[in-house]
């Protein structure tokens, strides 16, 4: 017998979780935390140095504090992962071979062996996972769906002139977050009409699964293909014309706060760029030994 | 209907549905020693079909940013913690579309239905292989384990996304199928 409420989906995320709130960082100009946030990944990707990492985790938890989130909110979300962690850098310790040539062996037993190199990638993976995690977490409690469509929309706009569709791409974004709920709710009742007919969405492995999830795929694309029909329909009624000479009901302002922000965090992305550059965790290893 | 308004709706609900199969794990089928075999590119593959290169790649864009935000937020695995940097989880997913598409337009010539098969295999494969690609480039797995991993779920996910696109693809576009009668 089915339980009550097999058929009701969960999502479950917990990001995205906008935490309203008054803080300065709140207040931001959805571009100005944008621009931050993509900083603050691309800088944490293309480092090599812990140091680096460091500073920029420094920082994070710092504007954490700005906001007045609750510290263990945004730390609660990297528990589940530490296992995973782990396992991802004993295979960076371990298994890697290339970080073993040319490297001082640091603990050797039987077939395992623990470089400098192997321990420092092993470090870096796990230091960067975690300012990403915090910098999604910080981005997504002080900036609500709306606008950070609305900041992507006005940032991307210059690039409308070399053709770039910048409201459009916005819209897709909004479309897709405004559909979800529909298709959950249309793919739950699906769910129960087609197990009121026999079918059967349960266990099993493999192809087997997957052909008793086809009775469900097939009319679940279907009918969101009919949707996207109607709304497509709807839309040209209302003499929707795309992103050509369009006026906004929200404008942004780019404000003396936003101005201190950007140029505090640029001196502050440089700086980390520059260490990086001179590869700061060589130096300070030099030193210490 | 206007081509640009619907190009802009079925990327929204395409998008939609790869982040559905993602966050509900609806989209995660089990698979031998703990592995599962995903479907969530097949919206990728089914809308660069549909409407060309480009809404594929945008559908692409946001199961790449969703793929991040999970592994960030809500992992289910060790893998899942991979694809929390960009150059994992979004750029190889950016081709998974304008791949699937010059495929389809290079065997539609012939016919359709392998057309579509075509499309759905080349799309799921550019997205292993990309992926395993940076993941080995980045050292995060020696080469020999990718080589195991492209083999054990390359080939089944691309079997799946195949067989998905024909069917969703056909009934859409009532494309007549050998087959006969109801598909449940």
């Amino acid at each position: 017998m089915p339980k009550k409420g097999e058929f009701e989906l969960v999502v479950k995320l917990s990001i995205g979780h906008y935490i309203p709130g008054n803080s300065v960082i709140h207040h931001l100009d959805p571009r100005v935390k944008l621009l931050m946030g993509l900083t603050i990944i691309i800088l944490s990707i293309a480092t090599n140095s812990l140091f680096a990492l460091f500073i920029l985790f420094l920082f994070l938890v710092g504007s954490l504090i700005a906001t007045k989130v609750d510290l263990r909110i945004a730390f609660r979300a990297l528990k589940p992962m530490i296992p995973f962690l782990l396992i991802l850098a004993l295979i960076q310790m371990f298994a890697i071979r290339q970080f073993h040539d040319n490297a001082s062996v640091i603990w050797e037993w039987r077939v395992l062996r623990l470089t400098d190199k192997s321990l420092h990638a092993a470090l870096l993976l796990i230091w960067r996972f975690i300012v990403i995690v915090i910098g999604l977490s910080l981005f997504s409690f002080t900036t609500s769906s709306n606008q950070l469509i609305h900041g992507i929309e006005h940032l991307l706009r210059p690039l409308q002139r070399i053709g770039l569709p910048a409201h459009e791409f916005a819209m897709v974004m909004h479309i897709s977050i405004r559909f979800l709920p529909i298709l959950i709710s249309e793919t739950e009742r699906l769910m129960m009409a087609q197990a009121s007919r026999g079918a059967d969405f349960g266990k099993g492995r493999g192809f087997r699964r997957f052909r008793k999830l086809i009775p469900l795929f097939v009319p679940m694309f279907i009918i969101s293909l009919r949707h996207a029909q109607n709304l497509a329909e709807a839309m040209e009624a209302r003499c929707y014309m795309g992103g050509a000479d369009r006026t906004h009901l929200v404008r942004l302002h780019i404000e003396a706060h936003d101005w201190a922000a950007a140029s505090g965090f640029a001196l502050l992305a440089g700086a980390v760029a520059f260490l990086s550059f001179i590869h700061i965790d060589k130096i300070v290893l030099n030193s210490i030994i | 209907v206007n081509e640009r308004i619907r190009k802009i709706v079925i990327a929204g609900v395409m998008g939609a549905i790869s982040i559905f199969l993602g966050a509900t794990h609806l989209g995660f089928i089990p698979w031998v020693a703990g592995a599962a075999l995903t479907v969530m590119h097949v919206p990728v593959i089914i809308g660069a079909v549909l409407e060309g290169p480009v809404v594929g790649a945008v559908i692409g864009l946001i199961f790449g940013a969703f793929s991040l935000i999970q592994g960030a937020v809500a992992p289910t695995g060790p893998a899942d913690v991979w694809f929390v940097n960009p150059l994992v989880s979004i750029v190889p997913r950016l081709a998974i579309g304008p791949i699937a598409w010059l495929l389809y337009r290079a065997v539609k010539r012939f016919k359709e239905i392998p057309a579509l098969a075509v499309a759905g295999i080349g799309g799921s494969l550019t997205n292993t292989v990309l992926v395993l690609g940076v993941l080995g480039l980045y050292r995060f797995l020696p080469w020999e384990l990718i080589g195991t991993i492209a083999a054990t779920n390359g080939g089944p996910e691309a079997a799946l996304a195949a067989l998905l696109t024909v069917a969703v693809v056909a009934a859409w576009k009532g494309i007549e199928t050998r087959r006969k009668g109801s598909s449940i």
